[in-house]
């Protein structure tokens, strides 16, 4: 760790059309919160020639929820996300993961697209992204394009952003009726990033879930969907027994790697529990009248 | 690269500074200023010690570019106290015995106004979830709680400030 940054050029532009100018290489840096990228300078990880910050462009800072999806632009800090009241009532999912980051200090100046843009498979923000079925607008110079966010994560610290591009927008649609969802995170210690994390997402209609999503992260380069457990609830009642052949199936498909917070085969029996108990905790917050 | 005349609202006051764009918010405040309240720990975002407020919310000072912090309103824990009159928060600490070593004790402070700001009737809980990015090495967390909950208690019951 350094105590002081590398000299570099400093630009703050008005406008995304000059951010997309200006991020012209792997040395330039976009700037949003700065928690993660700040913290990567001192360490000499990224030592950018020209760091181009977007705080001062107007209009990127909203939260927003409408009929159809929950949007939410680059300076969105993950504070303003967490504690708007629209995300808690209609998307708690969402609420819940951010939870799972503690430090008020970072939530303040961090902001969700830029915790996506680090690119790490242990983002808390991503794996409930993932279950929610979010996309990612990204503006580049031949206008804007939008990919789901499965296609977002390429590889560990590799997003889809490419050369004069940013992310400007998340949009996250609205959950079918009858859905409800959990979020759980292991960590060595709650401010730590994940050992583990688990989201999950199900509808159910009448006694049968419909529809099942299932993320989890660091247990690969990037966060990933346990299809072949989502597959395992289609079409059946949400019965305990559903639920443990699912988080076996979770369990089977995912080839972690021990590193400094936990080792292969520790992160792949977690993955059972935290998808059981992620489930079991989903299927309790199904409202138990039907809604009108 | 591009050197600067910033000015800096501190504490009620305005300083030019001259700095240039890989300068930290941290060491505006504590070398070129001189206000050594705001520690510097980790310098990763982890400990909270740098805490200061920009524009009321707790930030590290050690991860902020100070370029960015440019004309918005900083608070740094030499700004509570009137003279020598602490602030409540500052006296509750005092009161409490919510200081061991001292390191943690300004960004907790910082933490625990801007939380009692916002929300002047915090839980317990409420008040865990607002600390929870300020660490206390001496880990004397217990008395930490007491003293911000003794704030506000002081401060509804028309302590100034």
């Amino acid at each position: 760790m350094h105590r002081v940054l590398l000299p570099f050029e400093f630009a703050e532009p008005t406008s995304v059309a000059e951010v997309i100018e200006l991020v012209d290489g792997e040395k330039a840096r976009p700037l949003a919160g700065g928690v993660d990228l700040v913290l990567r300078m001192r360490l000499r990880q990224v030592v950018p020639d020209r760091v181009v910050s977007l705080q001062k462009v107007p209009g990127l800072d909203y939260v927003q929820a409408d009929a159809g999806a929950l949007r939410f632009g680059a300076l969105a800090t993950l504070r303003q996300i967490e504690r708007a009241p629209e995300v808690r009532d209609r998307w708690p999912l969402l609420a819940e993961a951010i939870g799972c980051i503690v430090s008020v200090q970072t939530k303040v100046m961090g902001t969700a697209v830029g915790n996506l843009c680090v690119g790490t498979p242990a983002s808390d923000v991503a794996p409930a992204l993932y279950a929610l079925g979010a996309r990612v607008k990204i503006a580049g110079r031949q206008g804007v394009r939008e990919i789901p966010i499965e296609e977002f994560f390429v590889d560990a610290g590799k997003t889809a952003v490419g050369r004069n591009e940013i992310v400007t927008e998340i949009v996250v649609p609205v959950p079918l009726l009858g859905s409800t969802g959990a979020f759980l995170k292991l960590s060595k210690t709650s401010e730590d990033i994940a050992k583990v994390n688990a989201a999950v997402m199900v509808t159910v209609s009448g006694d049968t879930c419909t529809t099942a999503r299932i993320a989890l992260g660091s247990v690969a380069p990037t966060p990933l969907r346990a299809m072949e457990a989502e597959r395992v609830l289609q079409g059946r009642p949400l019965s305990a027994k559903a639920i443990v052949e699912a988080a076996e199936a979770a369990c089977e498909a995912v080839a972690p790697i021990s590193d400094v917070r936990s080792t292969a085969a520790y992160r792949k029996e977690m993955v059972r529990v935290l998808v059981r108990d992620a489930l079991a905790r989903a299927v309790l917050r199904v409202p138990a009248a039907k809604e009108g | 690269m591009a050197k600067e005349i910033a000015t800096f609202l501190v504490n009620g006051g305005e300083y030019e500074v001259i700095i240039e764009p890989h300068v930290l918010l941290i060491d505006v405040l504590r070398d070129k200023l001189g206000l050594t309240g705001t520690k510097y720990a980790c310098g990763a975002g982890d400990c909270g010690a740098c805490t200061v407020l920009i524009d009321g919310k707790p930030s590290f000072s050690c991860l902020t570019l100070a370029v960015t912090a440019k004309g918005k309103s900083i608070l740094t824990v030499e700004g509570l106290a009137e003279g020598n009159e602490l602030h409540p928060i500052q006296q509750a600490f005092v009161d409490k015995g919510a200081i061991q070593c001292g390191f943690c004790t300004p960004g907790m402070i910082l933490s625990a106004k801007a939380l009692l700001d916002q929300n002047p009737e915090p839980t317990r809980e409420e008040i865990k979830s607002a600390l929870a990015g300020n660490l206390c090495r001496c880990t004397g967390y217990v008395k930490i709680l007491d003293a911000v909950e003794s704030a506000a208690a002081g401060l509804r019951n028309g302590g100034q400030r």
